[in-house]
């Protein structure tokens, strides 16, 4: 409680014009920018168009490659089996043993496992999406350009179906199936490891569930069929194979997806999100409220 | 000419005229930093008009209903009606979607406008006294808007804001003694209940937001009643404010900074899709996606689950769950500290004094090293929630980005503080190099009774020995 | 033009050029805002696009701020106007006038003591009646957080209430399964999976798992979200929310991450048509844990 009297108080705001500063005012500033914008504005304006339009257009790049012929995948071929066979001692059999039938190193550790009862599907889905061959049996498979032709492919394909009873190289027809079923099925099943979006997600231990954004409708299914890595199988009662069309109808949906909010920031969501409000939004409004305030560099006029 | 006569007419009924002289003569400082409350201000204004027409087309009903719509992937599913309507409002509404992300932008930059805020109140101790109620206000200002844009983006009954609502509600269970009794009120029963789309819609349009207006009004009220606080500079001292006159400059800088403020959320709302609900499908409680992150400010919490180490408490078959640690405990502990900031700092430093000129955070280096250790933590939080897109992106483990930030969350923060405060004295140390003065408060005419330290007494000038003069003796 | 008294004759000239530039990017400016605000109305008359309206709505506004912004910076007066800051708390006078004021009605009721109290018992008590209307908010807690509509004999079915058979999983197969007839019971949602591995049964647990099939709740016991991911290879249960790790072979055990209790497991039977059926209800509460979650 303060004990000054009414009367040691002045009157309301008493006025003072201070003289012009000698110092480089709002103003000065201002008016320098709006007689000669900088160059550096007009370079980050452009870029940020371009970058925009380059966003908004991204063309997927789609690496699947043309089936050889629909349906029959050549295993009855005996030409093909063998035309297989020989492709593969060379180029397989060092770490899926002779025969595929796998191969350990000395210490015991897995080489390669065994192609048996792998399925013409599995060698299919490896060979096309590049992650067979790979250079070392400690490598993680990650989708590559293919490393064999067509033709070595469905020779290679022929003779692993051979090797048992393993899921066929399956006939998927995305015309055939339904858009909206695809949807609830891929989000009961595919999202929790490769994002409603296709986007992909982490696994333990640096595995990875995919992005699905190069996958053909055939890649899909054989994936599904086999059940790569650490993917889990689904049989033929738990998806049916016009289930399966459904499902690859909706990937291939969501690869032309309508982003019609904008850029879709990788579709990664709240994250990319974040990282634009603070950079794009609060940062240029951190820059416009520099622009139209007074910086405190009266100090060193003193 | 119109002018002159409409005001005349209202003066005539309200009596207004010296008010109004006064109010638009009054001085505000304008340092560029003072803007950025005002920034938050704006976003709020946008959020209240987007979200008024946003009220016309939502339906917060959990009716099961089935999509009939244009767009093509979900026709035929089975949904509730308030995500069939967010749906709707995107594809088939005709400023619907670009409104829905002005919106949602705006609530994004309301959070980090209050933010970036209260750090510059925070590190120029524009808090201490007799600030400290509105300090207040703008804490309870920030908590309130956290949650309101929970429950926000909560309403269109999405899988991903779903999976948050379910996550809400375990952290609710995991409050010892009260907890069931709490989600079970919150929610109507178990998860998910039949009606909490519904409360969250009430909680989201009325009672938060009439809340946060009364604050803000209370806010703006007392910013206005104790005048802004201000810079030390030339002309510039405790008993006064140098600025602009509200009418016409300080007026018309802020409402061009409002439109600006809008400018920039309609671009972003326009040009940079938010929350494309129709791709992650409407909420079922067994399905989940993986990268399944809240917004970007309650990415703290959802960090510190993702760290927090898997311990519990389990005793005479009572347990206080993992979640209560991060989730309850720490978050009370933080904004605690928030609200008893002011009144910590004044009894440390023993410094109960009104201050109406502003620190520069290098002249406290003790309350910047703490505040940047403290964002330095936080900061360290939110990025952790994004674990698992991390190590997508870098193709590295996700275990290993986990136990990454368990030990950044530990390091980060006193690093950081012992940088800022180096640096602090750094600064200081060039200024006094420089010649340029460690600003001091001019000292103040002593007003008996008020309570504040005394002046410190002039230092003895280094006394030369005197001679002595020889005594008169007798 | 004011006139100012200490200026040059340059000085002059420059303030007059930067008016006039400051006048012709404001008119700009507000044009920009008039352009806009008409090819927003073509947008929407054209049927509307996001894009476009936002661009649209961008430069109107934007063409409003800066005018004034620039109006503001570059010639309105600039003055740094000085105002006094009074003291803030009352004068003694006033804060005295105030208490006698106050005490006026105070001295009234400072003789009544017992009136006030019990008018200050009352406003309490109604304030305490008040919040029971709080009450109808939800139902009282009780055994439903702590059961499932599993019970022995109940059949799991896919999310189209269809009964599965044991073969309709192949090796590394997973699937979402249900109480029969309760495909949207929240608390209920199980994992069905045929792993590659051998299960080590928990102690007691050993007839939980006929056929090599095994099942565990969906709902982690961390937040409660959906345990989605299955790591075929190795056995493990990922959940994608905050990356608790469970050991399908080992009764669910956490390995890592923030949960700290294994996912409840269902006991599985087959009934005489081949179907899968419950032997009962989870081994405890599903999803997150609450205070009591351990007594009966």
């Amino acid at each position: 409680m303060t004990s000054r009297t009414h009367a040691e108080r002045s009157p309301v705001s008493r006025l003072r014009r201070a003289a012009a500063p000698q110092h480089a005012t709002v103003r000065d500033r201002s008016a320098r920018l709006l007689r000669r914008p900088p160059p550096l504005l007009a370079v980050t304006l452009l870029v940020a168009v371009v970058g925009w339009y380059g966003a908004m257009h991204l063309q997927r790049v789609d690496a699947g490659t043309a089936p050889s012929s629909a349906g029959a995948w050549g295993q009855d071929d005996a030409d093909l089996v063998e035309e297989g066979q020989a492709l593969y001692r060379v180029q397989c059999s060092s770490c899926h043993g002779l025969d595929g039938k796998g191969l350990r190193s000395p210490d015991g550790d897995v080489r390669g496992p065994s192609l048996e009862g792998s399925g013409g599907a599995a060698a299919y889905y490896y060979l096309t999406t590049g992650r067979m061959p790979l250079a070392n049996s400690e490598e993680i498979p990650r989708r590559k350009p293919p490393a064999y032709s067509d033709e070595e492919i469905d020779a290679l394909i022929a003779y692993v179906a051979s090797l048992g009873d393993g899921p066929e190289v399956p006939d998927v027809d995305i015309a055939n199936g339904d858009l909206a079923e695809g949807g609830e099925l891929y989000r009961a099943n595919c999202a929790a490891c490769h994002s409603a979006t296709g986007a992909g997600g982490a696994l333990s231990y640096g595995r990875a569930a995919p992005s699905l954004d190069q996958a053909t409708p055939r890649q899909l299914g054989s994936a599904v069929r086999v059940g790569p890595g650490q993917m889990p199988r689904f049989g033929p009662d738990a998806l049916t194979d016009e289930e399966i069309d459904s499902v690859a109808a909706y990937v291939e949906n969501l690869h032309g997806a309508d982003d019609r909010g904008g850029v879709a920031l990788g579709r990664l969501g709240p994250i990319p999100e974040g990282f634009l409000v603070w950079t794009a939004g609060m940062g240029s409004l951190l820059l416009v409220c520099f622009a139209i305030g007074r910086r405190a560099d009266s100090r060193e006029a003193e | 000419m119109v002018t002159r006569r409409v005001a005349r007419w209202a003066d005539q009924r309200l009596g207004a005229a010296n008010f109004a002289r006064t109010a638009l003569g009054k001085v505000f400082p304008d340092h560029w930093s003072f803007l950025i409350g005002e920034v938050a201000l704006y976003a709020f204004v946008v959020l209240v008009l987007t979200g008024t027409y946003l009220t016309f087309f939502f339906d917060p009903s959990q009716q099961e209903v089935v999509y009939n719509g244009s767009y093509d992937p979900l026709r035929g599913v089975e949904m509730t009606e308030a995500y069939r309507s967010a749906v709707e409002l995107s594809f088939d509404v005709r400023a619907g979607l670009v409104m829905r992300q002005i919106h949602h932008w705006a609530a994004l930059l309301f959070l980090a406008a209050i933010v970036v805020h209260l750090m510059r109140v925070f590190f120029t101790g524009a808090f201490r006294r007799p600030r400290e109620i509105n300090w207040i206000v703008g804490v309870v200002l920030l908590i309130l808007g956290i949650f309101n844009g929970f429950a926000g983006y909560s309403l269109l009954d999405d899988q991903l804001s779903g999976t948050g609502l379910r996550i809400a509600y375990s952290i609710t269970l995991s409050i010892p003694i009260a907890g069931t009794w709490l989600a079970s009120l919150l929610f109507g029963g178990e998860f998910p209940g039949p009606d909490i789309i519904s409360r969250l819609y009430v909680i989201h349009i009325l009672l938060l937001p009439a809340v946060i207006v009364g604050l803000i009004g209370a806010h703006l009220a007392i910013l206005v009643r104790q005048k802004h606080a201000q810079f030390p500079g030339p002309g510039r001292r405790e008993d006064n404010v140098v600025g602009e006159r509200v009418w016409p400059t300080f007026a018309f800088k802020s409402i061009g900074l409002m439109f600006i403020t809008a400018a920039v959320l309609c671009l972003l709302g326009g040009l940079a899709q938010i929350n494309p609900v129709w791709l992650y499908g409407p909420f079922r409680p067994d399905e989940v996606s993986s990268a399944s992150q809240p917004d970007w400010y309650m990415g703290w919490l959802d960090g510190a689950l993702r760290l927090f180490p898997n311990w519990e408490i389990r005793a005479f078959g009572y347990q206080v769950p993992n979640p209560f640690f991060p989730a309850v405990l720490m978050a009370g502990v933080t904004f605690g500290l928030l609200f008893a900031w002011p009144f910590l700092e004044a009894r440390w430093t023993g410094d109960h004094d009104n201050h109406h000129l502003l620190d520069r955070p290098r002249d406290r280096p003790v309350r910047t090293a703490l505040g940047v250790a403290t964002l330095a933590f936080y900061t360290v939080l939110t990025l952790a929630a994004a674990t698992d897109v991390t190590a997508t992106t870098f193709g590295v483990s996700v275990n290993g980005v986990v136990r990454s930030f368990r030990a950044l969350a530990l390091l980060a923060p006193p690093v950081a503080g012992f940088v800022a405060y180096r640096l602090c004295k750094e600064l200081q140390a060039r200024d006094i190099a420089r010649g340029i003065p460690v600003p001091n408060p001019q000292p103040r005419p002593r007003r008996a009774g008020s309570r504040r330290r005394p002046p410190p007494r002039p230092e003895p000038a280094p006394s030369t020995p005197e001679p002595v003069e020889p005594s008169a003796a007798p | 033009m004011t006139e100012r008294p200490d200026e040059t004759p340059e000085q002059r000239e420059a303030r007059r050029r930067r008016a006039v530039l400051g006048e012709r990017w404001t008119a700009a400016s507000f044009g920009v805002t008039i352009v806009a605000s008409l090819g927003l109305g073509i947008v929407f008359w054209r049927g509307g696009q996001p894009q476009l309206e936002g661009l649209f709505l961008a430069l109107a506004l934007g063409g409003i701020g800066v005018a004034l912004v620039v109006w503001a910076t570059q010639f309105m007066p600039k003055q740094e106007i000085e105002e006094e800051r009074k003291d803030l708390a009352s004068t003694d006078e006033e804060v005295a006038e105030f208490q006698a004021e106050f005490e006026r009605g105070e001295h009234i009721l400072a003789r009544r003591g017992l009136l006030v109290k019990m008018g200050g018992a009352a406003m309490a008590a109604l304030l305490g009646a008040l919040v029971f209307p709080i009450r109808s908010l939800g139902p009282r807690p009780g055994k439903g957080f702590k059961d499932t509509p599993f019970a022995k004999g109940v059949r799991l079915v896919t999310r189209d209430n269809k009964p599965i058979r044991a073969d309709d999983l192949v090796t590394d197969g997973i699937l979402t399964v249900f109480p029969e007839d309760h495909t949207r019971a929240a608390d209920a949602p199980t994992v069905l999976i045929r792993p590659s591995g051998e299960i080590r049964p928990r102690p007691g647990r050993e007839g939980w798992t006929p056929d090599g099939l095994v099942a565990y709740s969906k709902l982690c016991t961390h937040v409660g979200c959906p345990v989605g991911l299955y790591q075929s290879e190795e056995h493990l249960l990922l959940c994608p929310c905050h990356q608790s790790t469970f050991d399908v072979l080992d009764g669910a055990r956490p390995v890592f991450g923030p949960a700290a209790r294994p996912l409840p497991q269902l006991p599985l039977g087959i009934d005489d048509d081949g179907y899968l059926v419950a032997e009962g209800d989870f081994s405890g509460p599903t999803g997150a844990g609450f205070w009591d979650r351990d007594r009966d």
